[in-house]
């Protein structure tokens, strides 16, 4: 499904890998580690927002190492959730969807399909200004996977949550991995993931230990 | 009570000292304004000389920002994204149209446009003479007034977040769309201000439009001409006409800043 081979990557003084692993289908992989041990850099890279100076990235046999995030397989939910202001619910979910010239009324049903999945019906015509911090993570949620991916990245997806909501999206992304998503999720916290992950990685460093 | 009492002295007097400088901004329009008699002022609105003028100064100006915008827009990205050896300099080379007399600028344009120069003799292979024409003007006008379009459009784009960016990436969107659908958006209101700052400035420009086309006029070039050639009475309508006309302009603009907060 996922095969990291060795990437390495340099930023001023900081040196990530080499780092290699694999993840199957299915898979919940935590990455875990102090902070500044490379682990958002790590996502980035197979992101595509960053490219290895090095290595493989494979996704279904197939390399990706130097192609960009735009035409990766790949979804994201970035740690401030990375909503767009000037869309609406409905529009920041659609987005990828309108960019693949997707028809309307496939879009309409895939956002029905995924606002009811992530109890977020109400807010569609809402904008992201005045969301609560659990509202915008189901919506970045909902945007990262309008698409199908087949990887989903999570950057400290919990950390901006209270406790209260924390519990609420933890239950969120349980039922993303029992419908089969294969995700990676990076977090300072190990604790956060220790129901979820079927997988474990401890970055420090730039490496993984 | 000491402090309060210290306060308001030192507020007093920088109402004071901010009072001189509004009066001294102030006057000079106020006594322009109420020493044109309304006959006048009718008589010079009815001059077709001066509305053509008015007319050609501000098509001239929006189309001269119009198509800058096209070239300055991605510049101000890049600045606002990249860094890369000597972006500071490449900063100052772009602010320098302000610091240079407007003379000086349309004396460097007049040698880029003449018939001598490369431009201006491929522009004469095809029939075209740059110099003296709505070219010239928009050129000058452009010249004097893009650092205001560039850096304020910079400053716009600065402030969008890069993850907004990435996020758009990962979601399947090219770097043009990623521009075109998020960084610009998110921008409107600095690239706005910024068009209508570039549209005022060259509008009112003189001094380099002054050099590289007498004629055909443009208003402040026709305010000069009417003053020089008949007196002070003869240019202050026109003047008059065209400092509401940009007042206008300016209240607009302010109205759509005070939007944005």
């Amino acid at each position: 499904m996922l095969k990291i081979e060795n990437i390495v990557y340099s930023i001023g003084d900081f040196n990530l890998g080499p780092v290699s692993f694999t993840m199957e289908k299915g898979d919940y992989l935590a990455v875990f580690g102090p902070s500044g041990a490379g682990k958002s850099l790590l996502l980035e890279l197979i992101a595509g927002l960053r490219f290895p100076a090095s290595g493989s990235v494979c996704i279904d046999s197939k390399e990706y190492v130097n192609i960009g995030a735009q035409n990766r397989p790949v979804g994201m939910l970035f740690q401030d959730y990375a909503l767009f202001p000037h869309l609406s619910v409905f529009d920041n979910i659609a987005y990828s969807l309108r960019l693949k010239k997707t028809n309307r009324d496939t879009i309409e049903k895939r956002v029905k399909e995924l606002s009811d999945y992530f109890s977020i019906g109400n807010l569609l015509k809402r904008d992201i200004e005045g969301l609560s911090g659990g509202e915008k993570q189901r919506v970045a949620l909902a945007r990262a996977i309008a698409y199908d991916p087949l990887i989903l990245l999570l950057d400290e997806p919990l950390s901006a949550l209270d406790d209260d909501l924390r519990a609420e999206a933890v239950d969120t992304l349980a039922s993303l991995k029992r419908a089969g998503q294969t995700i990676i999720h990076v977090t300072h916290n190990r604790n956060e993931v220790g129901t979820l992950a079927s997988k474990n990685l401890y970055m420090s460093g730039g490496k993984i230990k | 009570m000491r402090v309060r009492n210290n306060l308001n002295y030192t507020h007093t007097l920088f109402i004071l000292l901010g009072g001189v400088i509004l009066l001294f901004l102030i006057a000079p329009l106020a006594g322009m304004f109420l020493s044109v008699k309304a006959p006048e002022l009718f008589a010079t609105l009815g001059d077709r000389e001066v509305s053509e003028s008015i007319f050609r100064t501000l098509a001239i100006s929006a189309l001269a920002t119009g198509i800058a915008a096209i070239f300055a827009l991605p510049l101000s990205y890049i600045l606002a994204r990249k860094k890369f050896p000597l972006k500071g300099l490449l900063e100052a080379i772009i602010d320098l149209p302000v610091m240079i007399p407007h003379s000086a600028a349309g004396i460097a344009l007049l040698g880029f446009i003449s018939r001598d120069s490369t431009l201006g003799s491929l522009a004469s292979s095809f029939g075209l003479n740059l110099v003296g024409s709505n070219v010239a003007i928009a050129m000058a006008m452009a010249f004097v007034s893009l650092p205001f379009l560039i850096n304020s459009a910079k400053d716009g784009f600065a402030a969008v977040p890069v993850r907004l960016e990435q996020a758009a990436e990962t979601l399947g969107a090219s770097k043009f769309r990623v521009f075109t659908q998020i960084s610009l958006p998110l921008a409107k209101r600095s690239v706005v201000s910024g068009l209508l700052l570039m549209f005022a400035r060259g509008m009112s420009e003189f001094g380099a439009v002054v050099i590289v086309a007498y004629h055909p006029m443009t208003t402040p070039v026709l305010i000069f001409d009417r003053f020089n050639s008949f007196g002070l009475s003869y240019a202050r309508p026109v003047a008059v006409i065209f400092v509401a006309v940009t007042l206008i302009l300016f209240i607009l603009l302010r109205i759509y800043q005070k939007r944005k907060c």
